[in-house]
């Protein structure tokens, strides 16, 4: 499929057609200085301007921080009846999505296909189209280059966009995508000057990335230093268990379930929930992480040792929101580059 | 890292196809084990899937009580009595308060078969010893129910079963039965006894090392409260018992009990799907208390 390329002024319009069609997200910057995936109000074309990613990962628009999972009734004392939940068929069209926040849904995939099969949020993965835009201008923080990423990465998505000035070159990636481009309008042919312009621009934007990360030995090392708990404790010692990391994360997927009730009408409920937080593993006779240490340590090596023994990829995408956004500036990065070779 | 305790044939039985939604099941009867430990013998609703469903002895399933939450426990009946199920819960929080605050005719949702199970076929033909602590019982008796309806496949059977009063044995009758039957020698054991006690006095780790059962041709199968579980483990490896022959299950906490809430992980291994059936040879890298 070839390229094809689009005026950035055409953007307003792209959006309002394919408005018809799906429930379109964009990114958006609230009045609360938070950015985030919002509904497209119609109108709102701001984040053309922007240059890298929003504070809210796109998870959350899979993974809800509360969702209902089914509803029940008390039909009389000790007896209950259980109404289905419907089947979700939105269909949504996300535009903006990060290449990190793309891959860390990939990521994602695999622990909920894995033996079981989560209804919630694989029905909304697969309604859900992905418009992904390249990053020109990454943060400080940002390392993607060092987990097999690239700020300009089109692979987990179904339209990538690369902003090579006024205009953004279009590559399609799926089935979906190509469906897509082909019901679209304001298209235009892509040129050779086009094409070194993408890829002068990716270069560019490649180039930004500042951090380095060695991923090589990183499951070997950890796995020797794991029992060292001096080494964890001093690791350990300024981070407050606030949770932040995680509930910013876009690998994150830790969840609580509960009940509520209310007059004999109530329902089931999922929400996002933090290993880092003291009672996560709390039992009634004894808790298993109850010591700091043991919170971090089990963070860090379930990103970087456990889930690459169970699925084969680090859950990681280096989109730096943790080393950003941690009240006490625990860094994750450093503590990975300043691991023991030898213990 | 699954070993031998991997089945790879789940057989799974989702409400309406989605994992999270519990069956509805009555419950038939209510038998009191201890002061704080009831146990319920339930029934599906549907009587399509009493009839088919199935289980392997050492898997758990989540409970719910509606309205109040959900919570993990074994199911302590044999897969072979087929007209009901059991679990054996202690009233330690909120699910299980008012678990016990219900009744015969009672609703309550089910969700699973969940987790490994026992390996049956590694432990056929073998001398089988168990070694149970308290509650830890509840965890084991699958699989001793399971193996007496089918005796002749094992050979010697010995169980050494302790708690800290005699008012916390649990499953009484059960121990009756093994206590008349020749086929399996029993020793009881509580680490303190009252006036009325006559039985031995000792902590299950000690008791067993003092019985010292024997190890040709024999896999330890063990549980019980953590504490009990570590200090057990290096007795048996005294004894004799290779890291993979000692067997042993494992609670945690839990919520969706099929490996996506990330809460009950072991190292890489969770154990609500790789587990809560272990051989000491998988954990015992972890031994530094986070099981």
């Amino acid at each position: 499929m070839t390229d094809k390329k689009i005026s950035k002024n055409d953007i307003a319009e792209l959006l309002a057609d394919w408005n018809r069609e799906f429930t379109v997200f964009t990114p958006k910057l609230e009045s609360d200085n938070v950015s985030k995936m919002v509904e497209w109000d119609g109108k709102d074309t701001d984040f053309l301007k922007w240059y890298r990613n929003t504070l809210v990962p796109c998870k959350t628009l899979f993974l809800p921080s509360m969702e209902e999972m089914f509803r029940f009734e008390k039909r009389a004392e000790g007896h209950y009846h259980l109404e289905l939940p419907s089947v979700e068929k939105q269909k949504r069209l996300i535009f903006g999505i990060r290449p990190c926040d793309a891959k860390a849904l990939t990521i994602l995939d695999m622990t909920f296909e894995d033996t079981y099969q989560d209804p919630y949020y694989l029905s909304k993965r697969t309604n859900t189209i992905l418009i992904g835009i390249g990053c020109t201008n990454p943060y400080d923080s940002c390392f993607c280059t060092a987990l097999d990423g690239n700020p300009s990465n089109p692979t987990d998505v179904d339209l990538f966009f690369t902003d090579i000035g006024d205009e953004f070159v279009i590559e399609t990636t799926t089935e979906a995508g190509n469906t897509l481009m082909s019901k679209s309008k304001h298209l235009q042919e892509v040129n050779q000057t086009d094409e070194t312009r993408t890829r002068e621009a990716r270069e560019a934007s490649r180039k930004k990335i500042i951090r380095r990360l060695d991923t090589e030995h990183l499951r070997g090392k950890l796995s020797t230093i794991f029992e060292n708990k001096d080494y964890w404790e001093g690791i350990a010692a300024k981070c407050i268990s606030c949770g932040i990391c995680t509930l910013f994360c876009p690998t994150c997927h830790c969840f609580d379930i509960s009940d509520e009730m209310l007059k004999g009408k109530g329902r089931r409920l999922r929400s996002l929930d933090s290993c880092s937080f003291p009672q996560y593993t709390k039992m009634p006779t004894e808790n298993p992480r109850g010591e700091k240490w043991r919170r971090v340590r089990n963070r860090v090596c379930h990103k970087y040792v456990f889930y690459p023994i169970n699925f084969g990829v680090i859950a990681c995408t280096g989109c730096g929101r943790c080393i950003r956004l941690c009240p006490v500036n625990w860094d994750i990065n450093q503590v990975l580059n300043d691991l023991p070779d030898r213990v | 890292m699954r070993g031998i305790t991997d089945i790879s044939h789940r057989k799974g039985f989702p409400y309406q196809g989605n994992v999270y939604l519990p069956h509805m099941a009555v419950i038939k009867k209510v038998v009191d084990e201890t002061d704080d430990t009831k146990s319920f013998h339930f029934s599906f609703k549907d009587e399509k899937l009493q009839r088919e469903f199935t289980f392997e002895p050492g898997q758990f399933a989540e409970y719910s009580v509606f309205g109040i939450g959900e919570s993990p426990f074994c199911i302590s009946s044999s897969p072979t009595e087929r007209d009901h199920l059991e679990c054996t819960v202690r009233r330690v929080g909120r699910v299980t308060n008012a678990l016990h605050r219900l009744g015969v005719g009672a609703e309550i949702g089910f969700r699973g078969p969940y987790g490994n199970s026992f390996p049956l076929d590694f432990l056929r033909g073998k001398s089988l010893v168990f070694v149970a602590g308290g509650i830890g019982l509840v965890a084991l008796r699958s699989l001793i129910r399971y193996v007496m309806d089918n005796r002749n496949e094992y050979k010697k059977i010995d169980i050494i079963y302790g708690a800290r009063r005699p008012s916390d044995l649990c499953f009484r009758y059960d121990l009756d039965t093994w206590e008349k039957s020749e086929t399996v020698d029993i020793i009881t054991t509580v680490d303190k006894g009252d006036s009325d006690w006559k039985g031995r006095e000792g902590f299950v780790p000690q008791v067993l090392e003092q019985v010292a059962p024997s190890t040709e041709n024999a896999v330890a199968v063990v549980c019980g409260p953590p504490v009990m579980i570590r200090l057990t483990f290096p007795v048996l490896e005294k004894l004799g018992f290779t890291p993979e022959r000692i067997i042993t299950t494992l609670e945690k906490r839990m919520k969706c009990g099929i490996g996506k809430c990330g809460r009950c992980n072991i190292g890489n291994l969770y154990v609500c799907r790789d587990g809560p059936v272990f051989t000491y040879e998988q954990i015992r890298n972890f031994i530094s208390k986070e099981f």
